[in-house]
């Protein structure tokens, strides 16, 4: 195995209680002096990429973020989890990354020119989704792009002796098993029918010759704790730091359609306060209350 | 059930170490009799909910039994018939001024989380429980006092003030459950006594009713009270201010005082501005030397963004990891296959809390880095994100329950000289070893930086051998105060440690708090049996 690559997005903390300034329209969401982590989705891909190069002697995990200069500490996390380098595209302070600015078709559009640069990716890993846009269309639209094998919402991944890959991945129902192939001479698609056991399906995809896409799921793995020797191991591994515009005009890229957004986020707003519940003193109040709500009759 | 102590008559005396003082007081005292619950009933304004009446029904007298006769550590167990729910500051007054009256006992409840006994009841006292008085009332966004009913559960506090942009101050693991009047009447220390202070510092103001029935409001507002036309006599009240140096600082009386002053109705507590940015490093070390060295490295390196620092010794993340790891059982296993020189390492917890999360990051990396390349510490686990950050603390708050699933518990929580913490655990752990007392393992955790460490000494059988207990209690007290330490640091005494009180003190105080009583409590109504040797 060869070169995978992790985007990892910088967003605000899962836990940290979202403040919106609604006379600030589109940029309501404050962002000024709120923690920031790695997207968990994306710390799961993290994970997931170090197991497999544990498994694949000889395989380098490179991490990737498009933002401002504060990404540099979300890409040396993943290093201090076992990621070997990594690549920061800086953005402008003003540039916001939560979908008011930068959108998954401008990350996938620079992603793939990542991808055919670095040549040799034989797996794209992202996170299912971001927690602050919930899009989850960075992975399919690079797939897109690519013309590359895809499979989305990973709950468990087997990288076979060919090079293909078997996913499990989460459906609403059952658990479906796809198979992606790096095979070049075999025909681009084959389905294999089985016998539906548990409501999984095994379903074998061969590409021809790209990296293959995965997005992760929660179920995949537990992202591990960086400790220290890697914390200290991480401070020698090499980051290139190369501004939006540069890596823009290096990749052929129009720098304007890279930062319009195609969507125009509208309004941000707080959800309406949930309202106050009341006490009742005894059964005969509770059904009176509720007759007199004409909840009951 | 089993039970440490010995059931007491009327009489309301420790057996082992009788009062003597205010004896003559407690003889006087009486359980409550159906006129007095008819008198109860008349005062509360929804008596369905706030009489508890256990000589109604085998049902009621089960329920007081299990939620308000034992104590959240099981080995006290008291008998009580009547349990009473106030929510107004005016029924207390009432309640409180006919048991004073009437000599009848009183011993106040809040969460029921107390490790001494404090607030179970030693005989068939009246429990005023203040579950029912829990209301909000505001939190100023300038000064960050807030006013709150002593009822009110530690978390919704922790809850309400971080949706304004404040943090609650005090912070212990039993947040869930316990109410804001029993930690400030126990002055409760908890993981950010460091960072922020005890109670005593940052109550400003409270409202506390005296056993005659008496309001006292100091410093705090009483404007939202809707009942203040039914409140006897209250002082002139103030909006609560962080400055006030008119007059005896009468609060500090009663923080701390366990409920034998006075029954603490309301508080008002000062809270910082909510920290953006929290960094939490589990470290693994050898010996307590490197702790030591971490301790004055931290100040150091981490400055006034540091907030807490835990320990946790080998013997307990053992049975963290055997009963309590919940959440935490993939940090555990990455924590226990740490490789270290010593079989025995100790783990600390360190937290930063401040309000830039580039430079606090860049301070807690500097730390960790100087920490492990001078080999002060093996190995150390830093959390990314919210998730990692509440895993390591889970670990901290599992210590509790998982020696408590393990066996018997003979807890100690005492303070000692930072530089002492581990030689009180190693010096009791030999003496246990060379005595005849088997089976025993001696674990070690608490608030190193503050000196206070919590010694629980686990017996594999799970009954309450009283002789063991003594002989235990003699070798842990012998070796805490031949340093000069204090038997118990935040616990408090309640029941369980009262008769040490009369060896620990010099006469004069032991006298001046006797009469301190006497003035407050002349009729020794107010959780008798517990506090005073």
């Amino acid at each position: 195995m060869r070169k995978i690559l992790v985007p990892i997005k910088r967003v605000i903390d899962y836990a940290q209680k979202i403040r919106v300034d609604s006379s600030k329209g589109p940029q309501g969401v404050q962002l000024k002096n709120v923690k920031m982590s790695m997207n968990p989705f994306c710390e799961i891909a993290v994970e997931e990429a170090i197991q497999l190069k544990e498994k694949n002697k000889g395989a380098e995990v490179v991490a990737i973020s498009v933002g401002p200069k504060q990404c540099t500490e979300t890409i040396r996390t993943a290093l201090a989890m076992g990621a070997d380098r990594g690549i920061h595209i800086e953005t402008k302070p003003d540039v916001r990354g939560d979908y008011v600015d930068l959108q998954p078709w401008a990350i996938a559009s620079l992603l793939k020119g990542v991808v055919e640069k670095e040549d040799a990716v034989d797996l794209v890993l992202l996170g299912k989704q971001s927690i602050d846009s919930d899009c989850g269309q960075t992975g399919p639209l690079l797939a897109g792009l690519l013309n590359a094998p895809q499979a989305t919402f990973a709950a468990n991944i087997e990288r076979g002796d060919d090079g293909s890959f078997t996913v499990e991945r989460e459906t609403d129902t059952e658990s479906v098993l796809i198979s992606l192939s790096n095979n070049k001479s075999a025909p681009s698609f084959t389905w294999q029918n089985s016998t539906t056991t548990l409501g999984t399906e095994t379903i074998k995809l061969n590409a021809c010759g790209k990296p293959a896409v995965i997005t992760c799921d929660l179920r995949l793995n537990t992202p591990r704790y960086p400790t220290m020797p890697n914390i200290m191991k991480a401070k020698k591994k090499p980051v290139n730091t190369i501004s939006l515009e540069d890596m823009v005009k290096e990749l052929g890229l129009d720098l304007d359609e890279v930062l319009t957004p195609q969507n125009e986020v509208v309004e941000v707003y707080e959800p309406p306060p949930r309202k106050e519940g009341e006490t009742v003193g005894s059964i005969d109040e509770l059904l009176g209350k509720l007759k007199e709500k004409g909840l009951v009759a | 059930m089993f039970s440490l102590t010995r059931r007491l008559s009327f009489g309301l005396r420790y057996t082992n170490v009788p009062s003597r003082r205010n004896e003559s007081n407690s003889k006087k005292l009486r359980g409550p009799a159906a006129q007095d619950v008819s008198y109860f009933r008349s005062v509360l304004t929804r008596p369905s909910h706030g009489v508890l009446d256990g000589t109604a029904s085998h049902d009621v007298k089960d329920e007081i039994d299990k939620k308000y006769n034992t104590d959240w550590t099981r080995h006290y167990k008291g008998s009580s018939d009547l349990v009473l729910r106030p929510q107004t500051t005016w029924e207390v007054s009432s309640i409180l001024k006919y048991c004073n009256e009437n000599h009848i006992g009183v011993t106040t409840q809040g969460g029921n989380t107390g490790l001494c006994g404090g607030a179970t009841p030693i005989s068939n006292e009246v429990v005023l429980s203040m579950e029912y008085m829990n209301r909000i009332y505001k939190l100023d966004e300038y000064s960050g006092v807030m006013t709150c009913d002593a009822g009110c559960i530690l978390q919704s506090l922790h809850d309400y003030a971080e949706e304004k942009g404040f943090l609650f101050p005090l912070d212990i693991g039993s947040k869930g459950t316990c109410q804001i009047g029993g930690n400030v009447s126990t002055n409760a220390g908890g993981h950010h006594f460091f960072r922020f202070g005890g109670m005593h510092g940052t109550v400003v103001g409270m409202e506390v009713v005296l056993a005659d029935g008496r309001v006292l409001r100091l410093n705090i507002d009483n404007s939202e009270d809707g009942n203040n036309e039914r409140t006897h006599q209250f002082q002139q009240s103030s909006a609560s201010l962080r400055k006030d140096n008119t007059g005896y600082d009468l609060k500090q009386l009663f923080i701390g005082g366990e409920g034998t002053l006075g029954i603490v109705t309301k508080v008002a507590v000062a809270c910082p501005a909510l920290p953006t940015s929290k960094n939490v490093a589990l470290l693994v070390c050898n010996s307590y030397n490197d702790v030591l060295q971490i301790l004055k490295t931290s100040k150091e390196e981490l400055g006034e963004i540091l907030s807490a620092i835990e320990l946790i010794d080998s013997n307990t993340m053992n049975f963290i990891q055997k009963y309590g790891a919940g959440n935490g059982d993939h940090l555990m296993t990455e924590l226990l296959s740490s490789e270290t020189t010593s079989k025995q390492p100790l783990f600390i917890l360190v937290e930063t809390q401040g309000c830039n999360q580039e430079s606090d990051f860049s301070k807690m990396d500097s730390f960790l880095t100087s920490l492990y390349e001078s080999s002060t510490i093996e190995n150390g686990f830093l959390a990314q994100d919210s998730k990692q950050i509440e895993e390591i603390w889970g670990l901290r708050e599992a210590c509790n329950p998982s020696v408590a699933q393990a066996g018997y518990v003979h807890k100690f929580d005492v303070s000692i000289g930072i530089e002492s913490y581990m030689e009180v655990a190693e010096e009791v752990s030999d003496a246990l070893k060379k005595s005849n007392l088997p089976d025993l393992t001696v674990c070690c955790w608490g608030h190193v930086a503050d000196g206070n460490a919590h010694i629980n000494i686990i017996s594999g059988k799970f009954d309450g051998d009283v002789n063991e207990a003594e002989a235990i209690e003699n070798i842990v007290y012998s070796s805490v105060m031949k340093r000069k330490g204090s038997i118990s640091a935040e616990h408090g005494i309640g029941q369980s440690k009262r008769k040490y009180i009369g060896q620990t003190k010099d006469e004069a105080v032991l006298e001046l708090m006797s009469q301190v009583k006497n003035l407050f409590d002349p009729n020794f109504i107010l959780n008798p049996g517990k506090y005073l040797p």
